[in-house]
C-alpha cells in the first residue's frame, strides 16, 4: 500500500480534519487499507486483525462528522465501498437489501425510479453511505414523519471481531429478548463491521407541501411545533431557526422581521391529510405569535438543503473552523440547554447559530453550528476542543443528550463516560465480551483507549 | 488555483458519487477531491507529489461531471489538466503519456496507424452546393468509418459539396488534454494553416473533442480559423426539414459526450434530429445533459487504465438498459467505439450520422 493512498483514503468529514489539511497538516494513517469486496472477506480480514491483534477502523463513506473513521492507532483500515450492491426492492413488504458501502444519494435515486423513497435524507446524502448510516444511528431532515435509521432498519448483516458473520432478521418487530439489531445500531465500527441491511421503503407523496412562520422569539416557536406534535400531526420537516440563523440562512433572500426565529415545516401526503395538517399547524403557530410566511423559506431551505455540506469562503479562510454540536432533549429542557450551551460556546469567542431540526412529541434535537477563527493553528485546535467541552458540559448539566444524530466518533469519546453514567458500564462489558482483543475501532465511542 | 484547490481539499466529497473513476475503483484516490488535496498539499509545501500522486492525477477523464455537482464551482477538470501541464514541463508525466505524445508526432493520430490511410478512403461525389470542410478527427477516420462515410453521404444528400484533406493531423485533443500542451500546439498550427488554405464556407466536426479543440482551446493560443467551426448536431438540425423522418417504435436514449455537452453547451441540438429522425421522443436516462456520465474513454484514461475506462463505459450502457433503452445514439465516434464495445448485443449503440443513415435505409423499426 503506497503512502500516497494511505493519506488520499484518510480523510473525514470532521471539520478539524478539514481544518488540518487546510492548514497543511497530514492526518493519522493506518498502516494498510483493505477493500474488501464481499462479506467472506470482511470475515477473513477481522479473523486475521483480531489473531494478530492488529487495530481496524471501518470506513464507508468518510462522511461523518465526528472523526469516527480517524485510524488514530494505526492497523487496518477497513474500507467497505466496494460493498456497493442494491438487492432487488421487495414490493410485497416495502423492503429493500443494500450492501454497506452503497452510496445514501445512489440508493435514493434506485428506489426512487420504483416510486419509493427511504425517507433518510441527511445533508451528507451525496458522500455518507448505508453502513455510515446504521453505525452512527444517523437521522435524516424528515425524520419527524420517516422515523431515524433504527426505525428503518429491519434487520442487519454484521460480522464480529472474530470473524463470525451473524444476521438479524428482517421483521417489523420481535419480542424474543432484546433487540440485538439495535446494540449494532450506533456501534460506531466498535463492535464489528455492518455489511449488509434490510431497509423499509415508504411510498413518494403525491404532494410535498411547504410553509414557513416566523415568532418573535425561541420560545413560542417551540411552543407552537410542541402543540402541533402534541395533536398527532407530523410534519415531514419541522426546523425553527433561531434569530442568529434565521439572519444567516433567510435574511438574504426574503424580507421578515428582524431578530425573529424562522419556523420551516413540510408536509408528505395526499393532498387531502397535507391540506388540513397545514391548515391546522398554521392555526397553532399563529396562536403562539407566528407571523405566516408562506411557501418560500422553507421552499428555499429543501431546495438547497445539500448545500451547507460544502465548503465556502466564510468557513474556510485562515484557521477558521466550522462546527456542529446536535444535541437533544425533551422539550421541559430543551430551551435551558440550548442557552446554556449557547452561553459556554460564545465565551471562547465563537459565533453560535442553531436551529431546533429533528422535532418529535416529547422533544427535538438543537443544532448548534459554531464558527471561531484564530491567528494560530495551536489557537485554533485549542480553541476548537474548549468549545466542545464547555458546550457538552453544559448540555448535560441541564439534562440533554449529547449527540442526535452525528454520533461520538473522536469529538465525543472522552464524554460518553459522563453522557451513558450508570449504563457506561453495560456498553463496556458488551464490548469486553465482543471484543475482547480491543481492536475495532479503539479510541472511538469511549472505547478502546490506548496508551 | 491554490484557494481553489485548498478549499476542495477540505471538503465533503459532495461531488464524489457522480465521478466515473470512483466508481471504477471505488476508492478515495482517483476521486477530485484527492486531485485538489495533491496539488494542495505541494502548493503549501507540505508534500511533494510523486509518482503515485502522478497516476492519481492521471485517473482523471476531465469530464467536469463533478463540477455540476460542486456548489462553490472549483473546476477540477480544468485545474488538472493545468497541474498535467506542470508534470510534462518537468518531465514527471506517466511512460504513456509520453509514448502517447511520440506517435500522435510520429503518426499525427493517436492510434499509430500510418498516416497515408487517415482518410484518403473517404471518397467523395462532386455535389454543386456550399462547400463544407470536413475535419474527420482520427477516430472517425481510422476506427468509426462508417460514422466517417455516412456523413460524406449526408452532407451530399443535403447538397453540399464536401471538402475532405489528407493533410489534417490529429487536433491535438489527446495531447492538450493530458498535459502535452507544447505539442498540442504544434498540431494546432498544422491544422490551422492546412485547414485555413483550403476554400470552403464552414468546417464540420462530428468529434466534439475536435469541436472542443477547434473553437476552445485553438483560439486561446493564438490559432485562428478562417471560417466557422460547426458540430455536425447544430449542422443537421438546421437542415431538420431536409432529413428523413422515421417510425420507429423502440426506445431510444441520447449519450452526452462531455466535450460536446459540459464543455460546448450543446445539449438540444442532437435530441432534435434523434426525435426528428426518429419521429419519437428522446428516452432520457437517468443521468443526462449537465448530468450524464462520461463514457470512460477521455482524457487518456483508456491509454493508461483501459479496464477501468471500459467498466465505466459498461455502466453507461447499463444505465440505458435500466430505462430499457434498444438504441443509444451519442454524438462523439471516440464515445460510440467505447460503448459499443461495451453494449453487448441487446443494445445497439450510434453515432449521430450513423443513426441519421439508419433511419434513412429503414425508417420503420419494429420492437423484436
Amino acid at each position: 500500500m503506497h503512502e500516497t493512498d494511505k493519506i488520499l483514503n484518510a480523510i473525514d468529514a470532521w471539520p478539524l480534519s478539514q481544518a488540518k489539511i487546510r492548514a497543511g497538516e497530514i492526518l493519522p494513517l493506518a498502516d494498510m487499507i483493505a477493500f474488501p469486496g464481499n462479506v467472506a472477506e470482511v470475515s477473513q480480514i477481522l479473523a486475521l486483525a483480531n489473531e494478530m491483534k492488529i487495530p481496524v477502523t471501518p470506513v464507508g463513506g468518510g462522511a461523518g462528522t465526528c472523526g469516527g473513521t480517524v485510524p488514530v492507532y494505526g492497523g487496518i483500515q477497513l474500507d467497505l465501498k466496494r460493498l456497493n450492491k442494491i438487492g432487488e426492492i421487495d414490493h410485497e413488504s416495502m423492503l429493500v437489501k443494500v450492501q454497506a458501502g452503497v452510496v445514501g444519494i445512489d440508493l435514493e435515486e434506485e428506489v426512487n425510479r420504483f416510486g419509493y423513497t427511504t425517507g433518510h435524507t441527511p445533508t451528507s446524502l451525496r458522500a455518507s453511505n448505508v453502513g455510515g448510516f446504521i453505525a452512527t444511528r444517523s437521522g435524516g431532515s424528515m425524520s419527524s414523519l420517516y422515523g431515524k435509521i433504527e426505525d428503518m432498519t429491519l434487520g442487519l448483516e454484521f460480522v464480529l471481531p472474530d470473524g463470525s458473520i451473524v444476521t438479524t432478521k428482517a421483521v417489523p418487530r420481535h419480542s424474543v429478548g432484546p433487540d440485538l439489531l439495535q446494540l449494532f445500531i450506533g456501534s460506531e465500527g466498535t463492535l464489528g463491521v455492518i455489511t449488509e441491511a434490510t431497509l423499509r421503503l415508504f411510498i413518494l407523496p403525491e404532494e410535498r407541501h411547504f410553509r414557513s412562520v416566523t415568532f418573535p422569539d425561541v420560545h413560542c416557536g417551540l411552543e407552537a411545533i410542541r402543540k402541533i406534535f402534541r395533536e398527532g400531526i407530523l410534519p415531514s420537516v419541522a426546523r425553527l431557526y433561531d434569530p442568529e440563523d434565521a439572519a444567516y440562512s433567510f435574511s438574504m433572500h426574503f424580507d421578515f422581521e428582524e431578530g425573529h426565529c424562522m419556523l420551516l415545516l413540510a408536509f408528505d401526503g395526499d393532498k387531502k391529510k397535507v391540506k388540513i395538517d397545514e391548515t391546522r399547524s398554521v392555526e397553532l403557530c399563529i396562536a403562539e405569535g407566528g407571523s405566516d410566511q408562506g411557501e418560500g423559506p422553507a421552499k428555499r431551505w429543501w431546495e438547497h438543503r445539500y448545500d451547507m455540506y460544502y465548503p465556502t469562503r466564510l468557513k474556510t479562510e485562515g484557521y477558521t473552523i466550522v462546527d456542529t454540536i446536535d444535541i437533544v432533549a425533551t422539550y421541559d429542557r430543551l430551551e435551558k440547554v440550548y442557552y446554556a450551551m449557547k452561553e459556554a460556546m460564545e465565551a471562547h469567542g465563537a459565533f453560535v447559530l442553531s436551529h431546533f431540526s429533528h422535532m418529535y412529541q416529547n422533544g427535538g434535537s438543537v443544532y448548534m453550528i459554531f464558527f471561531t477563527s484564530q491567528p494560530s493553528a495551536e489557537s485554533a485546535w485549542e480553541t476548537y476542543k474548549r468549545i466542545w467541552d464547555d458546550g457538552v458540559a453544559a448540555c448535560l448539566r441541564e439534562g440533554g443528550t449529547m449527540s442526535h444524530q452525528h454520533g461520538v466518533g473522536l469529538t465525543r469519546s472522552t464524554y460518553t463516560e459522563d453522557e451513558l453514567g450508570s449504563s457506561f458500564k453495560v456498553l463496556k462489558m458488551i464490548k469486553e465480551v465482543l471484543d475482547p482483543n480491543s481492536i475495532m475501532n479503539p479510541g472511538k465511542l469511549g472505547l478502546g483507549v490506548r496508551e | 488555483m491554490a484557494a481553489q484547490v485548498r478549499m476542495c481539499a477540505g471538503c465533503s466529497k459532495m461531488c464524489r458519487h457522480v465521478c466515473p473513476t470512483f466508481f471504477a475503483w471505488r476508492s478515495d484516490s482517483p476521486t477530485p477531491h484527492s486531485r485538489a488535496l495533491l496539488i494542495h498539499q505541494e502548493i503549501i509545501g507540505a508534500r511533494e507529489i510523486d509518482k503515485r500522486g502522478v497516476e492519481v492525477l492521471y485517473q482523471c477523464l476531465e469530464c467536469s461531471h463533478c463540477l455540476t455537482w460542486c456548489v462553490p464551482e472549483i473546476d477540477i477538470a480544468t485545474i488538472v489538466e493545468s497541474k498535467r501541464q506542470d508534470l510534462v514541463k518537468t518531465n514527471r508525466q506517466p511512460e504513456g503519456i509520453s509514448r502517447l505524445r511520440s506517435v500522435v508526432e510520429e503518426t499525427h493520430n493517436p492510434f499509430g496507424e500510418p498516416h497515408s490511410k487517415r482518410n484518403h478512403w473517404i471518397k467523395t461525389r462532386k455535389v454543386k452546393g456550399n462547400r463544407v470542410l470536413y475535419f474527420t478527427g482520427c477516430t472517425a477516420a481510422y476506427r468509426e468509418k462508417n460514422s466517417a462515410k455516412d456523413t460524406v453521404s449526408i452532407l451530399e444528400a443535403l447538397g453540399y459539396s464536401v471538402e475532405i484533406t489528407p493533410d489534417e493531423w490529429c487536433c491535438g485533443s489527446p495531447l492538450f488534454r493530458t498535459g502535452e500542451f507544447e505539442a498540442g500546439l504544434k498540431q494546432a498550427s498544422h491544422n490551422v494553416e492546412i485547414l485555413n488554405n483550403i476554400d470552403a464556407d464552414e468546417i464540420l466536426v462530428t468529434c466534439p473533442g475536435c469541436y472542443r479543440v477547434l473553437t476552445t482551446d485553438y483560439p486561446e493560443n493564438g490559432f485562428e480559423l478562417n471560417k466557422p467551426v460547426r458540430h455536425i448536431s447544430e449542422f443537421l438540425n438546421q437542415s431538420l426539414s431536409k432529413l428523413q423522418s422515421g417510425n420507429i417504435d423502440v426506445a431510444v436514449t441520447f449519450h452526452d459526450p462531455c466535450h460536446l455537452g459540459r464543455h460546448s453547451n450543446i445539449y438540444d441540438a442532437p435530441r432534435a434530429v434523434i426525435e426528428h429522425v426518429a419521429g419519437a421522443p428522446v428516452v432520457e436516462m437517468a443521468r443526462n445533459r449537465e448530468n450524464a456520465m462520461c463514457c470512460g474513454n477521455g482524457a487518456g484514461l483508456r491509454t493508461l487504465f483501459p479496464e477501468h475506462a471500459k467498466k465505466i463505459g459498461a455502466e453507461r450502457i447499463n444505465q440505458a438498459r435500466k430505462i430499457g433503452a434498444r438504441y443509444v445514439v451519442t454524438s462523439c465516434p471516440f464515445c460510440k467505439e467505447m460503448l459499443s464495445a461495451q453494449s453487448g448485443t441487446e443494445v445497439l449503440v450510434f453515432d449521430l450520422p450513423e443513426f441519421v443513415m439508419r433511419i434513412a435505409m429503414n425508417p420503420n423499426v419494429k420492437t423484436d
